[in-house]
């Protein structure tokens, strides 16, 4: 077949443009050597995969290999061509991002030969996790993956608060790899093979195992796709990263975790009903104190981090009921589920990379993103603020956008009365309401996140306004916005690639899908085009003031002195709702109040929002804050490259000796 | 039958319902009150009047009123308004009703943070705090009317039988709750006093100081639309003639709107509004009376 063939050329492409961005002379070059291997590749898998979907074939490959691996099969499924089809794309729109991004990186005699070809790694490690069928294989490109990221995370790495973040990235990532190694070598011990379709057999037959090796891979795939409360690395390192890493990783890289999961709940075949509930739980969990904690940030990327938190939660959710609805043998909840979360994973991946591509361009243009000195950005950036509020009532899930669909499907599911119990309907209604109350922090937390930076006045007088975004970083913004509205009015498109993944599931006892998504949101889209109309018309009649229109100053209540500085800050404005969830969300405060009638020293206040769990891991390592300035200052601040890439070889080596004792 | 009167109740109603309130204050407060009609001859006055624009607003500040209005236009599409059935009904639409009301919040938020007045976004706050608390309660009032059903649209869910003690438990706590959500969506006593002349304790008031002419209209529109929207689910429930194709189902179900009106008024005449840090735990009454609602379906004993 010769698409099959097309698939595996893309391999090298990506590894020659490696290659040949490390090794030209000039950054545009390197730039333009990446981008353009990208999309002879994108184009090469994209080429391949596409029968997949519109049929349903499989592409099979099996290269003989040196022992200990033997034989990799790479086998695209429709699963894989699933995240394939998105996540080559998504990647070349950040490597193009990436080229107005870095610019003034460049200008200053950077050489991002490095950090592109880390790029095209990346497109690597996709193509190898959503492909391969060997435990082996797979958790190399789930390594190069890990490593890549740490890399491009560290890319401003003079910093010390950055190579901090990185090295927690780093540790996190490395100890879900360790229960990830755990659970293959158990598969192992108990096959004899590394290859996946073994392992589903062996997991059909032995209940047992499939239990053990739940718990196992959950942790692991928790900890890739920063499930609460295995987030820590999380938000430092969304912050520190450069805009288009953070949101690769956060739209496409971590959903390689979701990805693992799916596949493994579909070779271990009908799971049991607790551990739909556990997945429900679990998933519901990571959604509330995912949200929660955007409400309170101050760091516009450090929120946008936590609400992966809270997507991906949500999509764990959506899969905990497909798992429900497999276990209790009703294809029409298992199908809304598994539907839902899947469209929710790429929807989520639309709209949180234009979120952190415009995070970046707010940084680009002021150097800072932090929303209690920004301001009225809008007039300043009026593209970014366009991209950004589209992102931003994807995210808080408001129709007619493409959140809204997503999780109109899993809202379906929780109050569909499915359960064979009334306890199981309660708590399953329950759930939806929890889904509300995340739906509604989201809506703070993105008035917040958009009132603050982009409306009102500049709060800070000393940050200098840029320029707005460069062509190379507002097409892929604009190509996500593009996404967000289509796939929102339009969804039908995103559930051609999201049904043929549904048809691998041997859950329906027919022959034909249980029911069509199409036909469960066929209504509510019909609304949301409506609702589109009417927002389309209201945008056109509010472009222009009207005529005689006057124009006078903002209402002060009296108050004819105001300033910039009083207006409500992100502190005041997420102020009582931080006090309604404190336990949650713990302050620390740092002040100095005036004693006397006549203060002789000049008193302060700070409150800092930190994160319970990473607050108490650093309390059980024995020390507070202090541990993290402690760790940072031993961090060498140049970068071992030559370290990482030594690192990379023994994980590989490791790799081969493991197969070899075994 | 239906459509027409879903569109005259829309057109007649929301004004009334207002009207009505305001007239109940007035004779507790010994006055003679405007008249019903009083908010319709406001939008039309305002209506024809020009703005005035802050200088510091962009164009999310003209949006933002227009925003509000289609949503409650939206929101108004989902309910049954005179009684029979809605405009439009699909299966679990009341998540759509409570995403296009989340919507109208966020734009009338957004309008209010564009002003940079240190006011409205005190407002803002305190509106989307509230929000967190309330959505919740609006799913755990709808999955238990589904559940007690057994349908999946808005309509079908407030026009549910009363089979049995557990139902009317169900049924009173519903109804508590959703006075609730009546009282903080459309900002009324003891929430919000839509009164008061004082900034800082306003919330919904305070967020539209810088609207003016025709954004002040459409708020104002936009505002009555919700009110009577939310009245309308209340009457549903309580109405034992809903979902009826008869003229007394009409006649009921409006009459029950200007009766809980009254009742909305006499409570805001009667009741000082609570005080602002003491809103959140009254909203968690109606959190709490939802889920009672929602557990009275395991006294049903056995799957519905």
């Amino acid at each position: 077949m010769v698409g099959s063939g097309l698939f595996l050329v893309s391999i090298p492409v990506l590894l020659i443009g490696a290659c040949l961005a490390a090794a030209l002379r000039t950054n545009t070059a390197r730039g333009i050597a990446a981008v353009v291997t990208q999309g002879i590749a994108m184009l090469l898998v994209l080429v391949s995969i596409l029968p997949i979907l519109a049929r349903g074939a499989e592409v099979e490959i099996t290269w003989a290999w040196p022992a200990p691996i033997e034989q990799i099969a790479f086998r695209v499924d429709a699963l894989g061509a699933f995240f394939l089809v998105w996540s080559l794309p998504m990647t070349l729109l950040g490597t193009v991002y990436s080229l107005g991004y870095l610019q003034p990186y460049f200008h200053r005699g950077r050489n991002g030969g490095p950090h592109f070809a880390l790029l095209n790694l990346t497109s690597l490690s996709f193509v190898m996790i959503y492909s391969v069928q060997n435990a082996l294989v797979f958790l190399l490109g789930w390594e190069i993956a890990a490593v890549a990221a740490w890399l491009m995370v560290i890319w401003d790495y003079r910093n010390q608060k950055i190579r901090f973040a990185g090295f927690n990235y780093l540790v996190s990532t490395h100890v879900g790899l360790f229960v990830l190694v755990a659970a293959f070598m158990l598969m192992h011990s108990y096959t004899g093979s590394m290859d996946f379709a073994d392992f589903g057999k062996y997991l059909r037959t032995h209940p047992p195992g499939q239990g053990t090796l739940f718990l196992l891979l959950g942790i692991s795939f928790a900890l890739k796709s920063a499930f609460f409360p295995f987030h820590t690395w999380l938000p430092r390192a969304h912050s520190a990263a450069p805009a288009h890493v953070s949101a690769l990783m956060s739209g496409v890289i971590h959903k390689a975790g979701l990805f693992a999961f799916v596949r493994f709940t579909l070779l271990a075949g009908k799971p049991e009903a607790w551990m739909g509930w556990a997945v429900l739980v679990f998933g519901a969990a990571s959604a509330i104190f995912g949200v929660l904690y955007t409400a309170t940030q101050r760091d516009l990327k450090r929120m946008l981090g936590y609400s992966s938190t809270e997507n991906v939660g949500i999509a764990a959710m959506a899969f905990g009921i497909g798992m429900l609805g497999w276990a209790w043998s009703d294809p029409v909840l298992a199908t809304l589920g598994l539907g839902g979360g899947l469209l929710h994973i790429l929807n989520h991946a639309f709209f949180k990379c234009s979120l952190f591509y415009a995070a970046g361009a707010i940084y680009r243009a002021t150097h800072t993103i932090d929303l209690e000195r920004l301001g009225g950005l809008a007039r300043s950036l009026p593209k970014t603020a366009v991209f950004f509020v589209l992102g931003a009532l994807a995210m808080c899930a408001l129709p007619p956008f493409n959140g809204f669909v997503s999780e109109f499907l899993v809202y379906s599911g929780l109050l569909s009365g499915a359960a064979p119990t009334t306890e199981g309907d309660l708590v399953l209604v329950c759930a939806a309401a929890v889904l509300a109350f995340v739906g509604a922090v989201g809506a703070f937390s993105t008035t917040r996140a958009f009132g603050l930076a982009f409306l009102g006045t500049p709060r800070d007088p000393s940050i200098h306004v840029g320029d707005d975004a460069p062509r190379t970083m507002a097409v892929p913004m604009a190509v996500h916005s593009i996404g967000i509205i289509v796939l929102g009015v339009f969804p039908a498109a995103a559930l051609a690639i999201v049904e043929p993944v549904l048809a691998l599931f041997p859950f329906d006892v027919g022959g034909a899908h249980p029911i069509d998504l199409a036909d469960v949101l066929s209504p509510v889209v019909w609304a949301c085009r409506g609702l589109a109309l009417a927002f389309g018309i209201s945008l056109l009649l509010a472009r222009r003031r009207r005529a005689g229109a006057r124009e006078s100053v903002t209402w002060g209540c009296g108050y004819t002195a105001g300033t910039a500085r009083m207006q409500y800050t992100g502190s005041s404005f997420s102020a009582q709702l931080s006090s309604l969830f404190r336990p949650a969300l713990p302050v620390v405060t740092r002040e100095q109040l005036p004693t006397e009638p006549f203060p002789q020293h000049a008193s302060h206040l700070s409150t800092h929002h930190v994160d319970a769990v990473e607050r108490r891991m650093f309390e059980v390592l024995g020390q507070g804050e202090e541990f993290v300035q402690e760790t940072s200052s031993r961090i060498p601040e140049q970068p071992r490259f030559a370290f990482a890439a030594g690192l990379l070889a023994l994980v590989v080596m490791a790799l081969v000796a493991i197969g070899e004792v075994l | 039958m239906s459509i027409v009167a879903n569109i005259v109740a829309l057109l007649v109603m929301p004004v009334v319902i207002v009207g009505t309130i305001n007239r109940v204050k007035a004779r507790w407060a010994g006055r003679r009150g405007p008249p019903v009609f009083q908010l319709a001859f406001d939008v039309w006055r305002l209506a024809r009047k020009t703005s005035v624009y802050s200088k510091v607003t962009t164009p999310v500040f003209r949006l933002g009123p227009m925003v509000v209005l289609v949503t409650a236009l939206a929101s108004a599409c989902i309910v049954p308004l005179a009684g029979i059935a809605s405009l439009v009904s699909f299966p679990f639409d009341f998540v759509w009703f409570a995403y296009v009301w989340s919507f109208g919040r966020v734009a009338l938020m957004l309008g209010a943070l564009d002003t940079g007045s240190s006011f409205e976004g005190m407002g803002a706050s305190r509106e989307a705090t509230f929000a967190t608390l309330l959505e919740p309660v609006l799913f755990l009032v709808a999955g238990a009317l589904c559940l007690h059903g057994g349908v999946r649209d808005f309509t079908g869910a407030l026009v549910g039988q009363l089979d049995g003690p557990s139902a009317v438990v169900m049924w009173g706590a519903a109804i508590v709750a959703l006075v609730i959500v009546i009282q903080v969506e459309a900002a009324r006593m003891p929430v919000d006093d839509p009164t008061t002349h004082l900034e800082l304790t306003m919330v919904h008031e305070v967020m539209i100081l810088d609207h003016s002419g025709p954004e002040l209209a459409m708020l104002h529109l936009g505002a009555a639309i919700k009110l009577f929207v939310a009245v309308s689910v209340t009457a549903m429930l309580v109405n034992p003639l809903a979902g009826q194709h008869t003229i007394a189902a009409v006649a009921a179900h409006l009459g029950l709107c200007v009766l809980i009106a009254i009742a909305l008024g006499m409570i805001e005449s009667l009741i000082a509004r609570l005080k602002l840090r003491v809103v959140p735990q009254y909203i968690v009454v109606a959190l709490v009376a939802a889920g009672v609602s929602l557990l009275t379906m395991l006294g049903r004993g056995g799957h519905a």
